[in-house]
């Protein structure tokens, strides 16, 4: 006791670290936490940190996955920009792919949101039955919009003939073939609406209530009530949209397998071609990691610029958490 | 707006619903009585009528197709109704595929994925959330930060790992990424979850002599139930459906979980027409559990959703 208390206190915080008031039993709480989050951290590290290095090292090297990397500089991206026939196509399909969906994914999944936050009698079911497709596998719903997309014993052109509307070859067609995967993955579209309608139901009712004494009609309820309580939602749908469109791969693979011509063939695709392809070609992983940091840091623009200027159309009441 | 015919028209609108009897139970209760508009009503009942068959048509057809004979899927123009039901079709097109093996493959790989992903969540979002220690920031914003890594980049230098350690054509890649805390998205909502949860709870469990361990699941799972049944069923989801990954890690058909192996059911024979009933037929038995766990599920799926939107929104 003596010597504790002719201790410098210095010697006595180093003990119990004075930092926002950790609890005495600082030292057992710091093992017992970094056992419980051990599992994490080390998937942290093996699943973020070393791919990250590891891909980019890669993107600079000659590699067919059986003999060393060779180490070749920038020469894969000079290759990709200035020689490679199918990279910028891929890139201009990529690039419309995100143009066409992402704008239309988020204004039927706000449109069906606010459908959906209204109350009339049936108004669950169209809830539930409107999310559906998320929930079923990807590859059943995508093979199964194949099938509906057949130009002769299809289910769309017959609806259209039904309806005397003009029909399409849809997926054998170069120009249709993006805009049917387009379709396709709007099929999906409750995945978008379940996150507004929840955005949505946060918006306290005394604002509308506030609106209607006012005399407001529904248009400027919508966009001076409605889209900015749901702005900072609305930045996260740009982003996971727009992040998770840059990596399409299922429908494009399944659908078409980039065809016809380039039209679909997507950055993902020509990743996985380059990669993976079992289609008797030697996988060229340095070349495919090239592409990867393309994508990838096309995607990190698009967080950047979107988070960057979201300050100029996101609501904030810039209350302190 | 409000004139005498009004009513007959949205009774007779909301006589066509299924959701009558609803409605009446709904309507006496605390809410004023609605101004009745008829003109509206009637369209948003045909609005609500088009969503639900553009969702609910196509699985609708995807049955007629499984039921159809293997011929009858080529009349020109298709008949939307089956001629004759062939039921052998839910029996034949499985065997084709050999539907058992690529069901227990994913069975086995989905129910591990699931308990490893929520687990190692859980674990996370507990430590994170209540015990204090030095780094707890710099880790949450990691995991966080995490979220918008775009998986991409993992492709190539993992499958280089897992191959140079002999996991490649195991179910191993598949599987114990899940047990390594393996979706930030997981961990995020298990943090706000526990974060929401009175501190005196572990005092008392303290007090009462319990250790960090007892307290997360003898106090703490219990008490977050709803948490992990929507990890649990967004994990179920994630894992019954992923496609590449299984599709880049397993070579031998015989380890393919039924994503890979619909595909190839369709795409493998190139040249070959599919045999589109029989494949519906068994793309209907794909989609069942998920289907079954949705609807029994429901508020959870809405529930956990609506959680990540209003907690991210703060």
């Amino acid at each position: 006791m003596a010597v504790t208390a002719s201790a410098p206190p210095r010697g006595r915080r180093k003990k119990a670290p004075g930092r926002g008031g950790m609890s005495r039993n600082a030292g057992s709480d710091t093992r017992a936490a970094y056992l419980f989050i051990a599992p994490a951290i080390i998937g942290f590290t093996v699943f973020v940190v070393y791919p990250l290095i590891r891909s980019f090292y890669l993107s600079l090297t000659k590699y067919n996955g059986l003999t060393d990397p060779v180490f070749v500089g920038f020469d894969n991206f000079r290759r990709l920009f200035t020689v490679d026939p199918a990279f910028w196509p891929s890139l201009r399909a990529t690039g419309y792919l995100v143009v066409l969906y992402v704008p239309l994914s988020l204004a039927i999944g706000l449109a069906l949101a606010m459908f959906c936050n209204q109350r009339f009698a049936g108004v669950r079911i169209v809830r539930t039955l409107a999310y559906l497709p998320v929930v079923l596998p990807a590859v059943a719903t995508i093979t199964l919009w194949k099938f509906m997309l057949n130009p002769q014993v299809g289910l769309v052109n017959t609806i259209l003939e039904k309806l005397h509307l003009p029909t399409s070859s849809w997926l054998g067609s170069s120009t249709m073939s993006m805009p049917s995967i387009v379709l396709v993955m709007l099929w999906g579209v409750g995945g978008t609406m379940i996150i507004f309608l929840a955005a949505l139901q946060a918006v306290p009712t005394e604002l509308y209530e506030a609106a209607k004494v006012d005399g407001a009609g529904s248009a400027s309820v919508f966009f001076r009530i409605t889209l900015p309580m749901i702005s900072p939602i609305m930045l996260l749908q740009v982003i996971l949209q727009t992040t998770a469109a840059l990596q399409t791969f299922n429908q494009p693979k399944i659908l078409t397998g980039g065809g016809p011509g380039f039209s679909t063939n997507v950055l993902m695709l020509s990743i996985y071609n380059n990669g993976f392809s079992n289609l008797g070609r030697i996988p060229q992983l340095g070349y495919a990691s090239a592409q990867v940091w393309v994508l990838f840091v096309i995607i990190i623009a698009v967080i950047a610029l979107t988070a960057k200027f979201s300050s100029l159309w996101t609501y904030s009441d810039n209350t302190p958490d | 707006m409000t004139t005498l015919p009004t009513d007959a028209a949205e009774a007779n609108a909301l006589a066509d619903s299924p959701d009558r009897a609803e409605a009446n139970r709904r309507t006496p209760d605390s809410r004023p009585p609605r101004r009745r508009r008829p003109v509206r009503t009637a369209s948003w009942y045909v609005t609500a009528l088009f969503i639900c068959s553009v969702m609910v048509v196509p699985l609708l057809w995807m049955i007629t197709i499984g039921l159809k004979s293997r011929t009858a899927v080529f009349e020109v123009p298709p008949r939307l109704l089956p001629h004759e039901f062939n039921w052998s079709n839910f029996i034949d097109g499985p065997k084709a595929i050999n539907f058992g093996q690529l069901l227990l493959n994913s069975t086995i790989i989905t129910v591990l994925c699931v308990l490893g992903g929520v687990l190692t969540a859980m674990m996370a979002g507990y430590a994170l959330a209540r015990l204090r220690f030095p780094g707890r920031k710099l880790w949450f914003y990691l995991f966080v930060g995490s979220m918008l890594l775009p998986g991409v980049v993992g492709l190539i230098p993992l499958f280089q790992l897992y191959k140079s350690i002999g996991w490649y054509d195991t179910w191993l890649p598949l599987i114990v990424p899940a047990f390594l805390g393996g979706n930030p998205l997981f961990i995020f909502l298990a943090r706000q979850y526990f974060l929401a949860i009175p501190y005196s709870i572990d005092e008392a469990a303290k007090i009462d002599g319990a250790g960090h361990f007892r307290i997360f699941t003898q106090v703490m799972l219990p008490l977050t139930r709803p948490a992990w049944i929507t990890m649990a069923i967004l994990a179920f989801q994630a894992s019954w459906n992923d496609f590449l990954n299984p599709l880049v890690y397993l070579y031998s058909s015989e380890k393919w979980p039924l994503a890979v192996g619909m595909a190839s059911f369709i795409s493998a024979f190139a040249g070959q027409t599919p045999d589109w009933s029989y494949y519906m037929a068994t793309n209907l038995l794909y989609m069942l559990p998920p289907l079954i766990i949705f609807f029994a599920a429901q508020r959870y799926f809405i529930q956990g959703l609506g959680s990540l939107g209003s907690t991210t929104q703060k």
